[in-house]
């Protein structure tokens, strides 16, 4: 069995060696179809590639294409853009055109009509060269039949000629006649010559009349377009001209209240004047009623003072203790009464009695003040401390008043716990040096102070103790009127100076003084 | 002026109060005086004219502003009669302005007595003038004086 066993083994073998075979050669050519359908594969890959390339620059192509088409209808986009407006404005330019022919149809037809006139004129002027005409060739046919009426007369010359003789004198005549007829031929063409240069000139004048005409369309449309331009200026004018108008009432209105208001002015101006002389005569009265009726005061007054003094001399045993108290009171009051009459008249004296400036050195006039003091000084051990002293422009009794009523009132308000201390001072100073609007900037001012360490007064009261009649103590304590401080103050004025106060109660008070050194 | 014998004093004053203090002061006055009164300066000098016998007027107190004839009048008319010149006037007023009382004494005359307030000056003021004239005769020239009491 091994040998079949082998045999089929190697017919087996030989089978499948066969089979082998016959595969290798279909594997061979399997393998040349493939190398074949390789080569095509590859021709057709490299047709495909081309093919390829050709679809990619079509691709290319068409995507420059697009862009080219977008740019293309960008394009188109803005010329309908374009159109549009050019459309609107076209369609503006055709209003424009519209009323222009509108206005060309206007003119044309005055041309016709300036034509017409122009055709009628120049028909007129061809019925005269017709006639022109029918007149030359009158005048053609007069002369052709005076040439062949000549020719008549030369045959008749012949004929005369031939009949010679008596005749002779016939045709010389005839010759003279016939020369006659020939001038006025020639008299008769040169006319129809003239006639032909006159048709030209006429032919000439109606071109330049064609011509005038064209520009006079050309010129009237240049007045249309000026008168336009005037309207338009006219129509400006007419809103300038109401604004003007306008204004100019506004300005009138204004004038008038202005007139008004004038008026008013002068009016209260007026007023004022009447009211400042009414108050300067009253002042005057006012002035004058005061001395009159303090110095007219002291006559009674002096008579219940001599009354008492005698009551009191004579009939004082006889009263009883009231009645010797009353008439003790009625002397103190009737007393009271003197002071108030005295200051009052000093207080006018002041006011209306004549200022005569003197530029003096205050030194004497404070020395004397303090002398008219020396027995209250003394008694109350006070003591005055005076500063230099400078010039001053002053009325000189009246700023011996001044002081002498300061230096007192500081005498008299003295604090009761210690001695009354007074310093006066003085300095030259420029207005401009003090906050006060009373005084001029650059004048010079002599600057006096009077500070004591008397009761003094409260701050609030620094303007209130310059006034008439005020009195910041009760009367029983301090003797006066009240009347001191306004007097001070009024000569200070009268100085064209100021005055003011300074006090802390208990204190003492200041007075600042301030009266031009020229 | 002989001093015991009885002043023969002349006043005129329109004023009945200043006439009755003139004349109850007189009365205290420790010289013996005889007054005549006149209420205006036209019956003052009347009295001068119609009184001229013997005795004259010592002195003649004077109030300046009066009716009919004021003060400086019988002032400056005294001083124009010969008879009168010399009679020492007293100007006696309530007067104290400055140029009014210059005036009377540039119009001669001797003495000012401002009227005073109190019944005791008064006594004293004439008294003074009276004490004065009686020691100074003869005169002139003599010092003026200014009484005035406030």
């Amino acid at each position: 069995m091994p040998e079949n066993k082998l045999s089929d083994t190697i017919r087996e073998l030989a089978f499948q060696m066969e089979e082998k075979e016959k595969r290798a050669a279909e594997l061979i050519i399997a393998n040349e179809e493939l190398i074949f359908q390789n080569g095509e594969k590859e021709k057709r890959a490299a047709e495909l590639i081309i093919a390829n390339k050709e679809l990619a620059f079509q691709n290319e192509e068409k995507e420059n294409r697009a862009a080219e088409l977008i740019i293309a209808n960008k394009e188109l986009a803005f010329q309908n853009k374009e159109k549009e407006k050019r459309a609107a404005e076209l369609i503006i330019a055709n209003e424009e055109l519209i009323f222009q022919n509108e206005e060309k149809e206007n003119r044309a037809a005055e041309l016709i009509i300036a034509n017409k006139e122009l055709a009628f004129q120049n028909e007129e002027k061809e019925n005269r060269a017709a006639e022109l005409i029918i007149a030359n060739k009158e005048l053609a046919f007069q002369n052709l039949e005076k040439e062949k009426r000549a020719a008549e007369l030369i045959i008749a010359n012949e004929e005369l000629i031939f009949q010679n003789g008596e005749k002779e004198n016939r045709a010389a005549e005839l010759i003279i006649a016939n020369k006659e007829l020939a001038f006025q031929n020639e008299e008769k063409e040169n006319r129809a010559a003239e006639l032909n240069i006159a048709n030209k000139e006429l032919a000439f004048q109606n071109v330049e009349k064609e011509k005038r005409a064209a520009e006079l369309i050309i010129a009237n449309k240049e007045l249309i377009f000026q008168n336009g331009e005037k309207e338009n200026r006219a129509a400006e004018l007419i809103i300038a001209n109401e604004e003007l108008i306008f204004q100019n009432g506004e300005k009138e209105n204004r004038a008038a209240e202005l007139i008004i208001a004038n008026k008013e002015l002068i009016f209260q101006n007026g007023e004022k004047e009447k009211r400042a002389a009414e108050l300067f005569i009253a002042n005057k009265e006012l002035e004058s009623f005061t001395y009159i009726s303090s110095h007219d005061l002291q006559e009674p007054l002096r008579k219940i003072q001599t009354f008492a003094t005698r009551l009191i001399a004579d009939e004082f045993q006889n009263l009883s203790d009231k009645g010797k108290e009353y008439v003790l009171r009625m002397q103190d009051a009737a007393n009271r009464m003197q002071t108030l009459i005295d200051d009052l008249l000093a207080y006018s004296r002041i006011t209306i009695s004549e200022r005569k400036f003197e530029t003096t050195h205050l030194s004497p006039i404070i020395e004397a003040v303090i002398n008219d003091f020396k027995e209250i000084i003394a008694a109350n051990h006070a003591t005055i401390e005076v500063g230099k002293m400078y010039d001053a422009h002053i009325i000189p009794f009246q700023f011996r008043q001044l002081m002498h009523n300061i230096i007192g009132n500081a005498l008299k308000f003295s604090n009761p716990d210690r001695p009354p201390h007074i310093i006066i001072k003085s300095r030259n100073i420029k207005g401009n040096e003090v906050k006060d609007q009373k005084l001029l900037s650059e004048k010079e001012y002599c600057h006096i102070t009077v500070t004591d360490n008397g009761i003094g007064f409260e701050p609030q009261y620094k303007d209130h103790i310059f006034e008439l009649f005020k009195r910041l103590h009760h009367k029983e304590k301090i003797t006066g009127t009240g009347i001191g401080l306004t007097i001070v103050k009024k000569i200070v004025e009268n100085h064209n100076g100021v005055i003011t106060a300074r006090g802390e109660l208990n204190k003492g008070a200041s007075f600042d003084i301030y009266i031009p050194s020229i | 002026m002989n001093s015991n014998k009885m002043k023969n004093i002349f006043l005129a004053d329109d004023d009945a109060d200043d006439r009755m203090f003139f004349e109850d002061a007189l009365k205290k006055v420790a010289i013996s005086t005889q007054l005549t009164v006149s209420n205006d300066g036209l019956e003052l000098m009347n009295n001068l004219e119609t009184i001229m016998e013997p005795p004259p007027p010592d002195v003649i107190f004077l109030d300046l502003n009066m009716p009919r004839k004021n003060g400086f009048q019988c002032l400056e008319e005294i001083k124009n009669i010969h008879k009168l010149k010399d009679i020492p006037i007293v100007i006696f007023s309530t007067t104290t302005n400055e140029d009014a009382v210059n005036k009377t004494y540039q119009h001669g005359a001797n003495h000012y007595i401002c009227k005073p307030h109190s019944f005791e000056l008064l006594v004293k003021a004439i008294e003074t003038v009276l004490k004065l004239e009686m020691w100074q005769k003869p005169q002139p020239p003599k010092e003026k004086f200014v009484l005035a009491f406030a």
